[in-house]
């Protein structure tokens, strides 16, 4: 018996043994084509299909910058951007829904309530302060995107959230806004569609202000939930930084109001202040009449957009007499107390000149001349000069060289090379005719003679602030000097007698010693005609002359009346009074400078 | 028998076959045999405590990580929440930002107090503190002298109470009170929005019928009426709606 079980077993092994190595043989051949196809698929890579695959969940979301706001030298904002929100709705599924549920607060539990498209409607026109009919017409329709109210303040946003309505998404957007509006409006500018400066600091300081905007770069699943392990990196957004003046709004306002009061009360076509700092070149006020709200610019004229304090040239007039004297005393051709006989007519070279009075014969002194503003005199005076030198002396004072303070379209004024000038305007330069420069161009050549000689360029910009405090002062342009220390000793003791015993007495401040020029000019007709249409009637000054520290011009161009009863000298006196109360400048100490008008 | 046979069975001899001596009696002879007795059981291996102590730590371990994902999700939801407070905190502080920026603004200020009939001063003395001497002729402010021009108040949508400026007492200033006003929707349709584009369909939002006001008078900053020795009476505000 057990032969034959030994036998049978035998022949049953090999079966059992094949069967189990065939078995064995296709599972391995079935794993070599996973194993295959896995390294296939997962290191080679060959259908592209794991980069489609990051590509279709990578996504990337710009985080924008913050624009820098715009200040003046105390720190009040003139311009920065806020948070508004703009009311979107999904047309399509607003106008589908026509009730849906909401959980409201009732008695100190919440309930879901029901509420009608009707109602949600009525509830969101309440909110926006918009007609009922208004919004409806808004929500209903089939574009997925359409803009129902715009430049909703936070407050409101967040009740129109509560609201739940179906298909209302709100947007946040960020908005300029301008707290002081027309004071410093020009200087500080405005932008365009939102984003680009189009005008004043805005477009000049545009790079500054926008900063970078960042970007997030991450991994969001088909649901539209982001995938918590995959791929985030995240680049910061670089807000823009602040740009700090060296405006002080409170004069800015005043000396607005002032030459805006001045220019309406004469029916002028513009008017100009400008207060400069003599110490540092620090422009306190750029006033201009007709300044524009930044919050709505359109609302004044495109010509009153600007700056045209800056921007505006025009024949100065009688304060170029002040660089003629400056130029003949630094040159040592005459000193303030010097004798010129002066006819009621000068002529020379087949040039006649005349003065803005009738006079006889007279002795003056160079202070005198400079008092009464008298042309001929200048002509008597400044023609000892050579044409090269009075060329040369202009060109030192910056006339014709346009001043670098960041605003757009800075006039550089107009200066031609001598053997340009003609028989006349050789003689008229040194009265200011036949030269054209802007208010800023003067004021930074008055402030050399304050500063005792040496030319500080204006300053409009005083630094700037970045996102995390760090405040870079923008260093000051190179000075030079102009004359020497005591010409501008001797020309400020002219400008100081032109007030004590001169023709400007109106500009004298009791308590302070004053120094000051006024300049008609006959201003060019600007539609091409030749010849001249109207004046242009200016006041300079500075105070308080034991040092000066302040240089205020007030122009006022065309003025309607007679020239000759037309007198800035209330306008100067009042913001110059108002800038030294403001900076708590000490009343003048010593005599002042009382130069004898008259040669004896 | 076969030889397998004979390795079951143990031989007896014949003499011990027959022996009824009891057992545990050793022959004489022969050495006695432990005496039987009762062992007992050797200890098991304990596996109980183990599995259970496992089991332990098991659930020790998955306390554990649920304990630190309800931190996780618990800090989660409070960075949500600090994060939209922070959020709307920030918008408040915007808000009243600007309203206090509104009411510092010059023009603001100097409208206010012509509102409550102060004048500007004119001349003005200086007191010098260390000395007591007194310079300038200071001379009182005259009530009812001229206003001079009124610079336009910032249009700034959305403010409060701004007083308007405006000589020729226009209707200017921006919206009063805020975007809900009944008042702001009347004046939206009275007067054309002449600065800012249409938004559509739908009027723009209340908030820019405060520049929608300013054009009348705004743009008015002509020259002024002959004053004749007059003075210029102080804007009056004027009210939505009206």
């Amino acid at each position: 018996m057990a032969e034959k079980t030994g036998k049978a077993g035998q022949g049953k092994a090999p079966n059992a043994t094949k069967r189990l190595r065939l078995g064995l043989g296709v599972m391995l051949t079935l794993l070599l084509v996973v194993g295959g196809k896995l390294f296939l698929v997962q290191g080679l890579d060959v259908g592209g299909m794991a980069e489609a695959a990051l590509n279709s969940r990578m996504t990337s979301a710009i985080l924008p910058a913050e624009r820098g706001s715009i200040l003046d030298s105390r720190g009040t904002v003139l311009a920065n951007s806020v948070i508004r929100y703009n009311i979107v709705v999904d047309q399509r599924v607003n106008t589908k829904t026509d009730s849906y549920k909401r959980l409201e607060q009732t008695d100190g539990h919440e309930k879901l309530v029901d509420v009608s498209r009707d109602q949600a409607i009525s509830e969101l026109a309440a909110a926006l302060g918009m007609d009922t009919n208004a919004v409806r017409d808004a929500v209903t329709g089939q574009q997925p995107y359409y803009i129902v109210a715009k430049d909703v303040k936070p407050d409101v946003e967040d009740r129109i959230s509560k609201l739940q309505v179906p298909g209302i998404v709100a947007e946040g957007v960020s908005k300029r806004v301008y707290p002081n509006g027309a004071v410093a409006g020009g200087v500080v500018g405005f932008l365009q569609d939102g984003t680009t400066g189009l005008a004043g600091i805005e477009q000049t300081q545009d790079d500054q202000l926008k900063g970078k905007d960042g970007k997030r770069l991450f991994e969001i699943g088909a649901d539209g939930l982001r995938i918590p392990v995959g791929l985030d990196e995240l680049t910061p957004p670089q807000n823009g930084k602040d740009v700090k003046l060296t405006l002080n709004s409170d004069i800015q306002y005043f000396a607005q109001q002032a030459i805006q009061s001045q220019a309406d009360k004469l029916s002028a076509e513009w008017g100009v202040i400008i207060v400069m700092d003599a110490k540092t070149g620090n422009l306190i006020a750029l006033a201009d009449t007709n300044s524009p709200d930044p919050n709505n610019p359109g609302l004044v004229a495109a010509k009153d957009r600007g700056t045209r304090s800056v921007t505006a040239a025009y024949e100065p007039g009688s304060v170029e007499k002040m660089m003629t004297a400056a130029a003949v005393i630094d040159e040592g051709l005459a000193s303030p107390l010097d004798k010129f006989t002066i006819p009621p007519t000068y002529t020379v070279d087949g040039q006649t000149f005349s003065d803005a009075f009738t006079h006889g014969t007279e002795d003056r002194t160079l202070a005198g001349i400079i008092g009464y503003s008298m042309n001929t005199g200048t002509v008597m005076a400044g023609q000892r000069l050579s044409k090269e030198q009075r060329y040369d002396w202009l060109k030192k004072f910056g006339i014709g060289e346009a001043p670098d303070i960041g605003l757009p379209a800075t006039a550089s004024g107009i200066l031609s090379p001598p053997d340009q000038w003609d028989g006349r305007q050789q003689y008229t330069v040194l009265f200011g005719q036949g030269v054209s420069q802007s208010t800023l161009q003067t004021v930074r050549a008055y402030q050399s003679i304050a500063n005792n000689g040496v030319m500080l360029q204006p300053r409009l910009i005083d630094s700037y602030v970045s996102p995390d405090g760090t405040e870079e002062k923008v260093p000051a342009q190179p000075s030079r000097r102009v004359v020497s220390d005591s010409t501008a000793q001797q020309v400020q003791d002219i400008l100081e007698s032109a007030v004590t015993e001169g023709e400007i007495k109106d500009a004298g401040i009791d308590g302070y010693r004053v120094g000051a020029k006024t300049g008609t000019s006959e201003s060019p007709c600007d539609d091409g005609k030749p010849g001249y249409c109207g004046y242009t009637a200016s006041i300079v000054g500075m105070a308080p002359m034991d040092d000066p520290r302040f240089i205020v011009e007030v122009v006022l161009q065309r003025p309607k009346g007679s020239i000759y009863g037309i007198t800035n000298g209330p306008v100067f006196r009042s913001v110059m009074s108002q800038t030294l109360r403001t900076y708590n400048v000490q009343p003048s100490t010593g005599e002042p400078a009382r130069m004898p008008q008259y040669a004896k | 028998m076969s030889t397998a046979a004979v390795k079951n069975f143990p031989i007896v001899s014949g003499s011990s076959a027959a022996d009824t001596r009891p057992a545990g009696d050793p022959g004489p002879g022969r050495k006695s045999r432990t005496p039987l007795s009762v062992v007992r059981t050797a200890p098991r291996k304990r596996r109980a405590p183990f599995v259970v102590l496992c089991f332990a730590m098991l659930a020790v371990a998955l306390v554990a990580v649920l304990v630190l994902n309800i931190s996780v999700s618990t800090a989660q939801y409070q960075l949500v929440e600090l994060r939209a407070k922070q959020s709307s905190l920030t918008k408040t502080n915007q808000d009243l930002t600007q309203q206090v920026q509104s009411f510092e603004a010059p023009q603001n200020l100097a409208a206010k107090a012509t509102e409550l009939g102060m004048v500007a001063s004119t001349v003005k003395g200086q007191i010098d503190l260390s000395t007591l001497s007194v310079t300038g002729k200071a001379t009182p402010a005259v009530k009812g002298a001229a206003a001079g021009a009124v610079i336009p108040a910032p249009a700034v949508a959305g403010q409060q109470t701004v007083p308007p400026a405006s000589k020729a007492a226009d209707a200017k200033g921006a919206d009063s009170k805020g975007p809900d006003s009944k008042g702001a929707a009347a004046d939206k349709a009275a007067t054309p929005d002449a600065g800012k584009p249409a938004a559509g369909a739908p009027s723009a939002d209340a908030a820019k019928a405060a520049a929608g006001q300013a054009p009348a008078a705004a743009a008015a900053a002509t020259p002024a009426p002959e004053l004749h020795g007059g003075s210029v009476p102080a804007p009056q505000q004027k009210v939505p709606g009206q």
